[in-house]
């Protein structure tokens, strides 16, 4: 087992585990926050998802269309699965395989 | 007894589109982490402590490629920093008599998904239960384990022969961050996202794709502060 994977995946864990339990064993949905940390906070997780999305979609993109197709019937998959079901994993599983079926045709 | 048992199920039941989503992706990670030279073990060991997708292909990429150790940990740590929110938000839901006894255990399942399906049942005028949650989590949890155990068992030479297939497991994950971006979507939160877009794409051509991501988060966030 590699020590440094070892320590990461722990150090990342245990914050996981801070960020995920520790606000609801210390009730803090009862502390008034407010202020600028309140709009902080509930920027994050928008920011934080937007952010991940550009980032992983930033290498497909090319000014070849034929190579852009997969990802072009793949987002748009997501966006009908969404609003069709409004389910996180079903829009998820629709975006993948439209994306694999758009290869599967190309060759 | 019954009653909990009952909705220990229930909660089960309702993470079953939880658990088809999760299944093909910690796949696709069990795979990248054997192509990027990780053992099973290794694989497994990431899935079961960090528990998080993007966070687990972040962390193979910033592991494979060298960068620092703390480097490494502080991206991931702040990666995650939104699951904060979380317990807040279900908890005020949940209301003030609602017990968080067993919360220690089971709030390390509350990922993005499991948070918003808790979220959606309790908006449906469903009761708090700490066995649903545990229901709820489990089936996620689970499906992540297995995925990630049979992806890494396939290897990295798996899906060599199902182009297709390998292309549909590699877009996943930005399916999911679309997906989980559409559910959090709202007029207020446009600004949000799109400085926090635009300053990904800057920032990772300009500099590179890891700044990218904690440049962009940073921003967006900030956007959060100014915005009035």
């Amino acid at each position: 087992m590699n020590t440094d994977l070892l320590i990461v995946a722990l150090l990342a864990g245990a914050a996981n585990w801070a960020f995920r339990a520790l606000p609801i064993l210390l009730r803090t949905d009862r502390m008034a926050l407010g202020g600028w940390l309140e709009r902080f906070l509930s920027a994050t997780g928008p920011a934080a998802i937007a952010t991940l999305f550009v980032g992983s979609i930033l290498p497909a993109l090319t000014p070849d269309l034929i190579r852009l197709l997969p990802l072009i019937t793949g987002v748009s998959a997501v966006l009908g699965g969404w609003l069709a079901t409004r389910s996180v994993a079903l829009a998820t599983l629709a975006g993948a395989i439209a994306h694999g079926a758009t290869v599967w045709m190309i060759g | 007894m019954i009653s909990q048992r009952s909705a220990l199920l229930s909660g089960f039941s309702a993470s079953l589109p939880i658990a088809m989503g999760y299944f093909p992706i910690s796949f696709s990670f069990g795979v990248a982490a054997t192509q990027g030279g990780f053992s099973v073990i290794e694989a497994f060991s990431l899935s079961l402590i960090i528990y998080a997708g993007a966070s687990q292909f972040l962390a193979l990429a910033l592991l494979t490629s060298g960068a620092p150790l703390l480097v490494s940990a502080f991206t991931l740590i702040a990666m995650n920093l939104r699951h904060v929110l979380y317990g807040p938000a279900l908890m005020r839901e949940a209301g003030d008599k609602a017990s968080t006894r067993h919360a220690w255990a089971w709030a390390f399942g509350l990922t993005d998904e499991v948070f918003g399906q808790a979220l959606g049942a309790l908006a449906r005028g469903q009761k708090f239960s700490e066995p649903y949650m545990f229901g709820l989590g489990i089936g996620a949890y689970a499906s992540w384990l297995s995925g990630t155990a049979v992806g890494a068992f396939a290897g990295g030479g798996a899906l060599d022969g199902w182009p297709a297939i390998s292309a549909g497991l590699g877009f996943m994950l930005p399916a999911l961050f679309l997906a989980l971006l559409l559910s959090i979507l709202s007029r207020r939160q446009l600004p949000v996202i799109a400085i926090a877009g635009a300053v990904t794409v800057a920032a990772t051509l300009v500099i590179s794709a890891t700044s990218g991501i904690l440049l962009g988060m940073l921003a967006g966030a900030v956007t959060g502060v100014l915005r009035r």
